[in-house]
């Protein structure tokens, strides 16, 4: 070696370059962390826990509010996502189909006005749902839901026939006792045979089959939609059921519309129509997406926010233990810390290896809380369906972030009083 | 090689000035091995210190190769450090928890660009010092002597300008004290430069040149053959 090579290296060791940390060199020594863990696995493994408790708590909360929003999804899609139930009765929501007292105050003539007024905002589709409700076809008899409704039914629920004709504004205007039926109706009834132009009793008033619904399979609550019979609304309200009121209005927004104001406008519309002057109470309800889901979530925020609370404290809690082990065991490691310095470790290297400690700490109590928090999130779901639970990047991404966080949080200080030792006392 | 003009170093404690070190002047010549010999509490150690840019002096200068040190910033000082200067220690300090051929790479773990022969560098060196066959061992299985060889083969591992050697056989029985010494006698063969501290006379005599502290200045200065 030669004096030349001394002097590129004191010229270079000059420069700022050499102040920079490569990645090359980050990576070694962060490997080389990893073995002084692995050496001391008992340690890294108390040192990990909380940060596991916390990822685990995470990763369970985030899994519900996934679980949540995928349920919002469902129920929306159900719904309609640009759709507007109005329902007769006020007070507060007992399910989408209301209760069996739930007034008798929402009038055709409501319906009526709404579609005057603002059926170029949305498709309106006033109606009765009837429960229970029997029917009789050839000897055969079943219960069925009875849907009376105007042939904008259709393409307000997005709901079509597959054979037949629909209930037409003929039908509507001369209360034809014509219906329509639901899948599960037609082959209770029926079984194999073609039910349209068949003749069906239903609450012992004949009627003549005249379409197929589509099939539309078991809702997101487990109610089989296609058990169903659709009849002229004036033929339901005037030769079947005998009644001067409906239940329910049901609209779509049209696509240059907005759901919210259409909701505004009709509140209005209605509140006139019933005479009504808040603070006195509504005697009708709207149900929109945006209304249940704030429902679904409102069931589910107690739970997320204390479960992510937990998860918070189980975090810090796990840091600041973290922060503890690595102070305590600093004190043995002195020497080598003196050592590396003198084989060349600058201040930085010392830090960046003892952050790697902390931060590959954290990692792996991730993947422990992770693996620990997708048990939950894989298992209620099975064992009762109700719950909603799914796995989201999101998992992934808040346990990395947080995980990271804490390592790099609660081991900076240690990182940094093993870099500022005095090499020559650390060697003593 | 070394060229110290005029080094001092104070201690500052309590607001009571302690001089440690009064204006150490000397050269070493590349190649040249020398002890530094001196009573408990003379700056040896200090001295030693200095020299493996572990510690600054408070005053003068220290050039290697015609390079002065002493501007140097910590990030510098711990290149040069890694680069040109090789350690072995009293106590061997060796990390207990990673190989033999572990400790000797250890060196690398700081030095731009990592040497792709490193390995091979290591296995050679371990090699020389008669411990090919321990290289998978943990330094807790070698004997006090076989750790100070481990030891020595990484303080070479990097080709170092200079090995400073700070009472290496100071733990040793008289046994491996020879071993050791006798690898210092054939790197300095081979043209190491070796500034060695010790008390012990027997251990000054394997080098050409013994320079001598009493209260912090140097006081006798010989060289022999």
């Amino acid at each position: 070696m030669s004096a030349a090579d001394i002097a590129l290296d004191v010229t270079s060791a000059r420069r700022s370059r050499a102040k920079r940390l490569r990645p090359v060199r980050m990576l070694r020594l962060a490997r080389h962390a990893a073995g002084a863990l692995w050496s001391q696995k008992a340690k890294a493994f108390l040192m990990m826990i909380g940060t596991a408790v916390g990822i685990m708590l995470l990763t369970a909360v985030v899994g519900l509010s996934a679980g949540v929003q995928n349920r919002i999804n469902q129920i929306t899609a159900f719904f309609g996502p640009r759709s507007i139930m109005v329902f007769a009765g006020g007070g507060h929501l007992h399910g989408a189909g209301g209760r069996a007292e739930a007034g008798t105050t929402l009038k055709l003539q409501d319906a009526q006005a709404i579609q005057n007024q603002y059926g170029y905002e949305a498709v309106v589709a006033p109606g009765i749902f009837s429960g229970d409700t029997n029917v009789k076809a050839g000897g055969v008899g079943t219960q069925t839901h009875l849907v009376c409704s105007t042939p904008d039914y259709a393409e307000a629920f997005d709901w079509y026939v597959q054979e037949g004709a629909p209930i037409d504004s003929d039908d509507e205007r001369s209360m034809a006792r014509v219906a329509v039926l639901g899948t599960t109706v037609a082959t209770n009834v029926f079984g194999a045979e073609d039910p349209i132009g068949k003749h069906i009793f239903i609450n012992n008033v004949p009627f003549v089959v005249k379409g197929l619904l589509t099939s539309k399979g078991t809702s997101a609550m487990g109610f089989d939609q296609d058990d169903r019979i659709w009849i002229p609304l004036s033929t339901g309200m005037n030769r079947v059921l005998h009644q001067d009121y409906i239940r329910f209005i049901r609209m779509k927004v049209r696509p240059d519309y907005k759901v919210a104001s259409v909701v505004d406008q009709i509140t209005q519309l209605i509140r006139q129509r019933h005479r009504i002057v808040p603070p006195e109470q509504d005697d009708f309800r709207i149900i929109t997406p945006d209304f249940i889901a704030q429902r679904v979530q409102s069931m589910a925020r107690t739970t997320e926010l204390v479960g992510g609370a937990l998860a918070l404290v189980a975090l810090l809690v796990g840091g600041v233990v973290l922060m503890n082990i690595l102070l305590l065991s600093l004190s043995e490691r002195v020497p080598e810390i003196g050592l590396k310095r003198a084989l060349g470790a600058r201040q930085r290297d010392i830090l960046v290896e003892f952050l790697s400690e902390s931060v590959l700490v954290s990692l792996f109590g991730m993947i422990l809380g992770v693996l620990l928090g997708l048990l939950p999130v894989l298992l209620i779901p099975r064992l009762f369906p109700m719950m909603p639970m799914a796995v989201s990047w999101k998992t992934f991404a808040y346990a990395a972030l947080f995980s990271t966080g804490v390592g790099l949080l609660f081991g900076v200080q240690p990182a940094r009083r093993a870099a500022k030792l005095n090499p020559v006392e650390a060697l003593r | 090689m070394i060229e110290l003009s005029k080094i001092g170093k104070t201690y500052l404690t309590g607001g009571v000035e302690t001089p440690v070190l009064h204006a150490i002047d000397f050269t070493v010549e590349e190649g040249e091995f020398v002890a530094l010999m001196g009573p408990s509490g003379t700056g040896k150690s200090t001295l030693m210190n200095i020299l493996g840019l572990l510690d600054r002096p408070t005053g003068g200068t220290y050039r290697l190769a015609g390079q002065d040190l002493t501007t140097l910033d910590d990030n510098g000082l711990s290149a040069i450090r890694n680069k040109r200067i090789g350690f072995v220690f009293q106590l061997f300090h060796l990390l207990p928890r990673v190989s033999v051929l572990q400790n000797v790479l250890l060196p690398f773990l700081y030095t731009e660009p990592y040497p792709p022969d490193a390995k091979e560098r290591a296995r050679a060196l371990l090699q020389s010092v008669g411990l090919g066959e321990r290289m998978n061992f943990k330094p807790n299985a070698l004997s006090g002597g076989q750790q100070q060889r481990v030891a020595i083969a990484r303080a070479l591992v990097n080709e170092p300008s200079i090995i400073l050697a700070d009472e290496p056989t100071g733990n040793l029985d008289s046994v491996a004290s020879g071993e050791i010494l006798e690898i210092f006698d054939r790197i300095h063969r081979e043209g190491r430069t070796i500034v060695m501290v010790t008390h012990e006379p027997d251990v000054a005599a394997h080098a050409q040149r013994v320079i001598t502290l009493k209260d912090g200045a140097v006081a006798s200065d010989e060289r022999r053959n």
